[in-house]
C-alpha cells in the first residue's frame, strides 16, 4: 500500500507494541537518557517518599515499618490542622494574587498605544525577575519591622492608628506574608497573559469594537474568554505552588507567632530538618501530593465545565 | 545501607572503644579529620591577630609523637551542624571528629551517627598522667548532663558558656542611666529610661530555655537535690526533666514553674515587639542591632565577645549579670544567685563518628586511632591551652582555670559569675521540642500579649505531657518508676 503524500500510513492493528518499538527505535534511544534521569530524579524520590511515609525513618538507619502511624499523627495534630487552614487561606489569596494583579497589568499594558511604549513597561515589570526572592524577602522583613518602611509611610500620612507589629501579631503575620511584593504582578504570569493577548487575532478586537463592545465590557465579553487556557494554566501552576510554598514563613517568621504562619510544607521541613523524623514528614509530603493532585484535578474539571 | 551491614558496623566499633586503653594509636596511619568549630586553628577570614593556633600545635605535638598520622581541621564555616551532620552521615562521609550538641545527639539526630564514648571514659587516658578513668578528670555534672537514657554519652564535652547582660556604656550615658542594675527593680527603671532617651533596651528574641534557668534554678532551689537525682547522678539530666513534667513538679501544675512569666513580661513590654516571637535563631539580627547601636543591651553567651571583636565594635562595652531576685518580684524568691545558671557545654563538645556514618571508620584499627587522638588532646591541660586562647569559654574540668580573652571590655561581671557554683535547672534537654520550639512559641506569644497567662499554662502543659511522653517513648524509659 503507498501513503499518500503527507499523511503517515496508519498503523495496522495486527503491529503490536514490540513492532512499534522497533520501528520507532531511534527516537526511544535519544528519549532513553531523558527518562532516565527522570525517573531516577523524579519519580524515584517520589516512590521512596511513599515507601517511607509508612515507617519511622531517621535518615540514616533502617527504617521500621509502622503502618498508618505517621498519618493518623498527621491527621490528628492540632499544629497540622491549623497549618492546613493557614494554607487554604494562602492558597485562596494567593489565586488571586496570581490572576488578578497580572491581567490588570497585561490589559493596560496591550491597550497602551505605541510598541515602543509596550516594551518599554514590559521590560519594567519583568526585570525584578532577575532579583533573589530571598533579597525580596529580606527587604520586605525590614518594611514589616516595628521602625519599618510600612510604619513610617503610615505614620506619614496620618496614618499612625494603623501602624502595627505585622509580623509578631497572629492577626495580621499570616497576611502581611501573602500580600508580600506589591505589586503582585509575577512577571511569568503576566507575560503568560500578555501573549494570550497578542495571540487574540486584531479582527476579533475590531468585530468587537463593531458590536460596542469597549472597555470592560471587551475584557469580560472577549479577552477573559478567549485567556481561559492561560488562566487555566496560571491558576493550576499557582495552587500548586502555594500548597507546596513555605519559604517566606521559613525566612521571616519560623511559622510563628505561635503557629500562625505554620502551612504543612513548613512543617515538612521542619519535621525532616530540625526534628530528624523524615518518615513522618515524608507522610506529609504524601498528603500534600495527594491534596496538590485533587485540587488540580478539581481545577481543570472547573475550566473543562464552564466552557 | 542494609541492616545487617549496619549493625555490623556498629558491633566492629563498640568493642573497639571498650578495648583501647592502651597509649599508642595503633598500627593504623592516615589522616584524621576534624571539625572543631569554635576551637578551629587558622580560620580563613579571620584576621591574622585573632587567629587561633593552639589546636594545630596540639596536632603537631601528636603527629610528630607518631608519625604517619596527620590531624587536619576542617576550615569553612559550617552554618547548620546538624544538618551537616546529617547530610555527610547519609553518605557515610561525617568527619572522623566533629563538634556536636549533646542534646540534639540525644534527640533529634539520628542514633549512629557518633560513638558511645562512656566505655572509653571508663578507660584511664593515657596522656594523664596517673588516671585511673579519664572520666575522673571530667566535670560530673556535665558528663551527666550529656547522658543519653540509654546510658550513653555521646560527646566529649569541658567548657561551658557564661550567659550575661552586656551593654553598651554610651548609650546607657546618654540615657541617664548612671548605676549599672543590680536588682530587677532598677533593670526595668534602666529600661524605662532608655525608652523614654529613644533607646531600645533590648531588641531580641527572649530565648525560653536561657531566661528560665536562672527563674526556676532560683525558684526550685530548695528541691535541687531532688530534681537532679531521679537518675542518681548529678546535675540535670534528661532523664530527670522528664520524670520532673511527669511527676508535675517541672509543669504549670507547681505555681512556681511559670510565676516567673508576667515578671519576665515586665522587662520585655520595654522592648520592642518585633522578636519576641520570633525563632531564637533570628537573634543573630539582635546581635546586629547591638553592634549597630540600636539596642543598649544585649543578653548573650560569652562567646559574642570574640563575634563583637571581629565585627570591629568600638563603643564601650560592660557587662552585668542576671539580678538576685526578692521576694517583691515572686513570693517564691529564694534569694539565690543564679547569675551562674546557664548549663551545658559550649565549643568542647565533640563526638566521634561511627563506621556507619562514616565510611573510613571501617579501615582497620581507625577507631582506635581517632579515640587515641581525643584522649590525646582531651587532658586537663590541653583543655586548659584551648579555652585560655579562645578566651570565651569557661573550662569545666576540675583543675583548670577561667582564662577569658576579655580585654577590651569590662569583664568584672563575667568573670565574678563563672566562680558561682554550678546549680541549674531548667526544662530544655528532655525533648527537641521542649525548649526552643513549642515552648518559646507559647512564650513569645504570651510576653507579646497575644494570650493570657491562663491560655499559655494550657499550652504549656500539652507540650510538656507530650514531651515526657516522646522521651519515655523513644527512650523506652517507664517513668512512672521514680
Amino acid at each position: 500500500m503507498t501513503a499518500l503524500p503527507g499523511f503517515r500510513p496508519s498503523p495496522s492493528p495486527r503491529w503490536g507494541t514490540l513492532a512499534r518499538l522497533r520501528r520507532g527505535w531511534p527516537a526511544y534511544l535519544f528519549l532513553l537518557p531523558t527518562l532516565l534521569l527522570v525517573g531516577y530524579f523524579s519519580y524515584y524520590p517520589a516512590y521512596i517518599a511513599v515507601t517511607r511515609a509508612f515507617t519511622d525513618w531517621d535518615g540514616l538507619n533502617v527504617p521500621n515499618f509502622t503502618g498508618v502511624e505517621n498519618f493518623q499523627r498527621a491527621v490528628s495534630d492540632p499544629v497540622m490542622g491549623q497549618a492546613t487552614l493557614n494554607m487554604a487561606i494562602w492558597v485562596v489569596l494567593g489565586l488571586i494574587l496570581a490572576l488578578v494583579p497580572p491581567l490588570l497589568i497585561s490589559e493596560l499594558i496591550f491597550h497602551l498605544r505605541g510598541q515602543r511604549r509596550q516594551y518599554a513597561y514590559r521590560t519594567l515589570f519583568v526585570i525584578p525577575i532577575v532579583i533573589p526572592s530571598l533579597v525580596l524577602l529580606l527587604v520586605w522583613g525590614s518594611f514589616y519591622r516595628s521602625d519599618g518602611l510600612l510604619n513610617n509611610l503610615l505614620a506619614s500620612v496620618g496614618l499612625s492608628g494603623l501602624r502595627h507589629d505585622w509580623l509578631s501579631d497572629p492577626g495580621t503575620a499570616l497576611y502581611s506574608l501573602i500580600f508580600l511584593g506589591f505589586p503582585y504582578v509575577d512577571a511569568f504570569n503576566f507575560l503568560l497573559l500578555y501573549a494570550g493577548l497578542q495571540a487574540i487575532p486584531q479582527d476579533v478586537f475590531d468585530a468587537a469594537k463593531i458590536d460596542g463592545a469597549t472597555g470592560w465590557r471587551r475584557v469580560l465579553r472577549i479577552d477573559l474568554p478567549l485567556l481561559r487556557p492561560q488562566l487555566g494554566l496560571i491558576a493550576v501552576l499557582a495552587i500548586i505552588g502555594n500548597v507546596q510554598y513555605f519559604i517566606s514563613p521559613l525566612v521571616l517568621t519560623s511559622g510563628g507567632p505561635g503557629f500562625a504562619t505554620t502551612v504543612p510544607a513548613l512543617l515538612m521541613y521542619f519535621t525532616a530538618t530540625r526534628d530528624g523524623e523524615y518518615g513522618y514528614a515524608m507522610a506529609i509530603a504524601v498528603l500534600l501530593m495527594i491534596l496538590v493532585v485533587a485540587l488540580t484535578g478539581l481545577s481543570r474539571w472547573l475550566s473543562r465545565g464552564s466552557r | 545501607m542494609n541492616r545487617r551491614l549496619t549493625l555490623t558496623a556498629l558491633l566492629l566499633a563498640a568493642p573497639a572503644l571498650a578495648s583501647t586503653a592502651g597509649a599508642a594509636p595503633g598500627s593504623w596511619r592516615g589522616t584524621i579529620n576534624m571539625a572543631a568549630a569554635d576551637y578551629t586553628p587558622n580560620f580563613p577570614g579571620v584576621k591574622k591577630e585573632n587567629q587561633l593556633k593552639v589546636f594545630q600545635q596540639i596536632a603537631d605535638e601528636y603527629e610528630k609523637r607518631y608519625p604517619g598520622i596527620k590531624i587536619r581541621f576542617y576550615t569553612q564555616p559550617i552554618p547548620d551542624t546538624n544538618t551537616m551532620i546529617r547530610v555527610k552521615a547519609a553518605a557515610g562521609e561525617l568527619f572522623d571528629v566533629y563538634w556536636a550538641q549533646a542534646y540534639s545527639l540525644n534527640s533529634t539526630l539520628p542514633r549512629g551517627v557518633a560513638a558511645d564514648l562512656a566505655p572509653a571514659f571508663k578507660q584511664p587516658n593515657p596522656y594523664v598522667p596517673g588516671n585511673k578513668a579519664w572520666q575522673d578528670v571530667m566535670d560530673k555534672a556535665q558528663l551527666a548532663e550529656g547522658r543519653n537514657a540509654n546510658g550513653a554519652v555521646y560527646t566529649l564535652s569541658g567548657d561551658k558558656v557564661a550567659y550575661t547582660i552586656f551593654y553598651n556604656k554610651d548609650l546607657f550615658k546618654k540615657a541617664g542611666v548612671t548605676k549599672v542594675p543590680t536588682t530587677w527593680p532598677e533593670l526595668i527603671a534602666a529600661s524605662k529610661r532608655l525608652n523614654a532617651a529613644g533607646i531600645f533596651p533590648m531588641h531580641a528574641v527572649p530565648a525560653y530555655p536561657w531566661w528560665s534557668r536562672h527563674f526556676l534554678t532560683d525558684f526550685y532551689s530548695k528541691d535541687y537535690a531532688k530534681l537532679t537525682g531521679y537518675d542518681g547522678l548529678p546535675g540535670q539530666s534528661p532523664l530527670d526533666e522528664a520524670v520532673a513534667i511527669h511527676k508535675g513538679i517541672l509543669t504549670p501544675k507547681d505555681d512556681r514553674f511559670m510565676s516567673w512569666w508576667p515578671v519576665m513580661k515586665q522587662f520585655t513590654d520595654t522592648w520592642p515587639k518585633d522578636y519576641l516571637t520570633a525563632d531564637p535563631a533570628k537573634n543573630y539580627d539582635a546581635f546586629q542591632d547591638f553592634v549597630g547601636q540600636k539596642e543598649a543591651m544585649l543578653y548573650e553567651g560569652s562567646y559574642k565577645v570574640r563575634e563583637m571583636l571581629d565585627a570591629g565594635v568600638k563603643f564601650p562595652v560592660g557587662a552585668f549579670n542576671f539580678p538576685k531576685l526578692s521576694k517583691n518580684e515572686s513570693r517564691h524568691a529564694t534569694g539565690v544567685n543564679t547569675a551562674n545558671a546557664y548549663s551545658g557545654t559550649g565549643g568542647f563538645q565533640f563526638a566521634m563518628s561511627t563506621p556507619l556514618s562514616n565510611k573510613t571508620m571501617r579501615e582497620k584499627g581507625k577507631t582506635e586511632a581517632v579515640l587515641d587522638w581525643m584522649r590525646f588532646f582531651g587532658t586537663p591541660r590541653n583543655l586548659q591551652r584551648l579555652t585560655a586562647e579562645q578566651g570565651t569559654y569557661a573550662p569545666t574540668w576540675p583543675g583548670t582555670s577561667v582564662r577569658l580573652a576579655l580585654s577590651n571590655f569590662d569583664s568584672g561581671a563575667i568573670t565574678t559569675q563563672i566562680k558561682l557554683p554550678e546549680r541549674s535547672i531548667g526544662a530544655q534537654n528532655a525533648s527537641a521540642n521542649l525548649g526552643w520550639v513549642d515552648m518559646q512559641r507559647i512564650f513569645g506569644l504570651y510576653l507579646s500579649g497575644n494570650i493570657t497567662l491562663d491560655q499559655a499554662k494550657a499550652q504549656a502543659q500539652t507540650v510538656l505531657d507530650r514531651a515526657a511522653q516522646d522521651y519515655a517513648r523513644k527512650n523506652k524509659v517507664d517513668l512512672s518508676k521514680y
